[in-house]
């Protein structure tokens, strides 16, 4: 696979087979999170690897949008304390970073097999006192992994033609 | 008193974990991710009248309408809202042949 058709082949996966992840490619999934760009490279992600069962039903318990049976979930956080050297934008410009870091960490993940699924929607108050989190670490994303039952089909994409200008904004590309 | 491991197996309290931490959820996420969430615990208490021998035919196929449905939320708001009817003309049905 080139990386067009990783980029475009991966899929939010929401479907697990009940097969464990070999450790090496766990630690290629979770390497490729820091090789991510980052605002002044601050690096202000932290990354909570959780592969034992219990703990995994009970974040699936405090995520309702959390479906299937993930064989890890990878936690990704902010730490606000680093995000503050980048100033009053810090911020914001982490919660990009940890975007960058997650979409390598699919990308990788999709290239040998593994499905994955970013989730938002998770309550931030109990998956902090589950795992420990600290006060000055906000969990903003969670990713489920796991060999997937199926890919499923690709959702619609707005069209190029709708959605980039050229040159101006309202100079619709016409392909 | 049960032991909190027997509490976290049952299925009773995996529904009230989610009830619980999805009203938090509800608070922030999209507008329709509300009757999501309502029709995704529909189709797990059905799941649990199911093992407890509580359900019929009609029933059952409530259940597979969500489970097959639901994801409609991401794709496409419309039908998801059309399913969300057709659902409850499917259990308005079953009210009438009772
Ligand atoms: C920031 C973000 C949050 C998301 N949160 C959830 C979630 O809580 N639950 C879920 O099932 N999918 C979630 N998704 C997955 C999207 O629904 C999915 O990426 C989108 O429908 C496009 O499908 P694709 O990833 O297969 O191309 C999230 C995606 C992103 C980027």
């Amino acid at each position: 696979m080139n990386l067009r058709e990783i980029i475009k082949g991966r899929r939010a996966v929401r479907d697990f087979k009940d097969k464990e992840i070999p450790k090496e490619k766990l630690m290629a999934i979770l390497e490729a999170g820091i090789w991510a760009p980052s605002g002044s490279n601050i690096q202000p992600w932290e990354f909570i690897l959780v592969t034992e069962k219990a703990m995994i039903e009970k974040i699936k318990l405090i995520s309702p949008g959390l479906f299937g049976n993930p064989a890890v979930i990878i936690v990704l956080c902010i730490n606000r304390e680093r995000a503050k050297r980048g100033g009053k934008l810090g911020g914001i410009t982490a919660l990009m970073d940890i975007s960058m870091a997650a979409q390598n960490m699919m990308l990788i993940a999709y290239s040998m097999g593994i499905g994955s699924c970013p989730i938002v929607s998770f309550s931030k108050s109990a998956l902090k006192e589950l795992v420990d989190i600290p006060e000055h670490v906000e969990p903003v994303l969670i990713l489920s992994l796991g060999y997937p039952k199926f890919w499923p089909k690709p959702p619609k994409r707005r069209p190029l033609e709708e959605v980039v200008h050229v040159e101006r904004y309202g100079r619709h590309f016409k392909g | 008193m049960k032991d909190t491991e027997d509490i976290l197996k049952d299925d009773h309290f995996k529904l009230l974990a989610f009830l619980i931490t999805s009203a938090r959820g509800c608070v922030v996420e999209p507008p329709l991710y509300g009757p999501l969430r309502l029709v995704d615990a529909a189709s797990r208490l059905i799941e649990i009248m199911r093992k407890e021998g509580r359900v019929n035919e009609q029933i059952i196929k409530l259940q597979k309408m969500i489970k097959e449905r639901m994801d409609l939320v991401m794709y496409d708001e419309e039908m998801f809202i059309e399913f969300l009817d057709e659902l409850s003309k499917e259990l308005a049905k079953m009210l009438k042949s009772e």
